[in-house]
């Protein structure tokens, strides 16, 4: 196979994109696709603080490196989670990313708070997954602010918005509907969130981290296993090999005509949200699900 | 016979013969849209081809959580 560009041995194919790139070509490709989705979003401005969270995966690793070669100025974000034969290697791999590229870094620790994902899976009745979710988001708002950030950048990738826009659909989700896409505006105590990875897939990202020599977190999370987020992503890599390029079409097309129906919907009749009692933090409720939920895993915790 | 690694937490094993990337991934199970296949510490496409003996790394890149 030769690069679409240039004619050179192609390391990379990308039957989406009807192409196949060299190491060089590829990178211009995964520069421009990022480029693209904070043009065409105005996901940032040169004078934005930004702070990028940072799990130690390759999606979060590759953002980093990504914004900096950009020329933003960003700082990074690990929330270690204390899950025992698992975070210290995240941690670890996040610490030693940022140390060789000097980015800044600050790590937060849920242990320090006394909701490590161990007692909370302990003390709730449900998947932890959606909790853990729940905690981590609550937490990168939460110091986002506290730290002066205008935006928090994730590393969420086109895999994970299909994959979420797929599963928010099959419950014809309005208000997750309404609000998933690449830019989160500030509003209502919530930072600015923003997807600057959305136009690329897992396995682009992998190659790029790859080759840019950014050493990744591999080891899953011992408590996803059976997760449904998996299931979504194994249906749609099997709809895209029939039909290379319909995760990108679908994702875009929803962006373009699907959300701002849902977005109209929820102005009009979705829950208002005010500072929870306890925390500050918005909510449509007295006190939020956090802090609801971290009460829960401290009194379990002192039986 | 090719050796074979399959990350992560894979150990090294003996594969039979595969004329080019894509057959061996077909015979793995794998999508080539979803492993990176690395021989040499160079990155292949499905359609390059094998060598006996060649020692091949496959790199799955789903995330889990």
């Amino acid at each position: 196979m030769k690069c679409s560009r240039c004619r050179e041995p192609a390391v990379v194919a990308l039957p989406s994109h009807h192409a196949g790139f060299c190491a060089p070509c590829f990178d211009i490709f995964a520069l421009r696709q990022v480029e693209r989705a904070i043009k065409k979003h105005s996901l940032l401005s040169p004078d934005d603080r930004i702070l990028v969270a940072l799990s130690g995966g390759k999606d979060s690793l590759a953002l980093m490196h990504i914004l900096h070669r950009l020329g933003y100025t960003a700082t990074g974000l690990h929330l270690d989670l204390g899950i025992d034969d698992s975070s210290e290697f995240a941690r670890a791999s996040v610490e030693a990313f940022c140390a060789r590229h000097g980015f800044p870094l600050i790590v937060h620790e849920f242990a320090a708070q006394g909701i490590a994902i161990p007692l909370v899976r302990r003390a709730i009745k449900r998947p932890v997954c959606a909790v853990c979710g729940k905690l981590k988001r609550h937490s990168f708002n939460r110091l986002a602010r506290e730290h002066g950030f205008t935006v928090l950048a994730t590393g969420h990738n086109l895999d994970d918005e299909v994959g979420r826009l797929f599963a928010n659909v099959l419950r014809w989700d309005r208000a997750y509907l309404a609000d998933q896409g690449p830019l989160l505006p500030a509003e209502d105590g919530f930072v600015r969130k923003i997807k600057p990875l959305y136009r690329l897939t897992e396995f682009e990202l992998a190659n790029y981290c790859f080759l840019q020599g950014i050493e990744h977190h591999m080891r899953g999370c011992p408590f996803s296993k059976g997760a449904s987020f998996s299931t979504h992503k194994e249906l749609w890599e099997e709809l895209e090999s029939h039909s290379p390029g319909q995760k990108l079409n679908f994702y875009e097309t929803f962006l373009k005509t699907g959300r701002p129906v849902f977005e109209n919907l929820e102005q009009q009749e979705g829950a208002s949200l005010s500072p929870c009692d306890v925390c500050g933090s918005p909510t449509s409720a007295e006190v939020c699900s956090v802090c609801r939920i971290t009460a829960q895993v401290r009194g379990q915790a002192r039986q | 016979m090719i050796t074979v690694t399959i990350e992560p937490d894979g150990l090294p094993f003996e594969a039979p013969q595969a004329n080019t990337v894509l057959q061996l991934l077909n015979r793995m199970g794998l999508r080539s849209s979803r492993t990176l296949v690395i021989r040499d510490n160079r990155l292949l496409t499905p359609d390059q081809r094998l060598q006996h003996g060649d020692a091949v790394t496959l790199r799955k890149v789903g995330s889990k959580g």
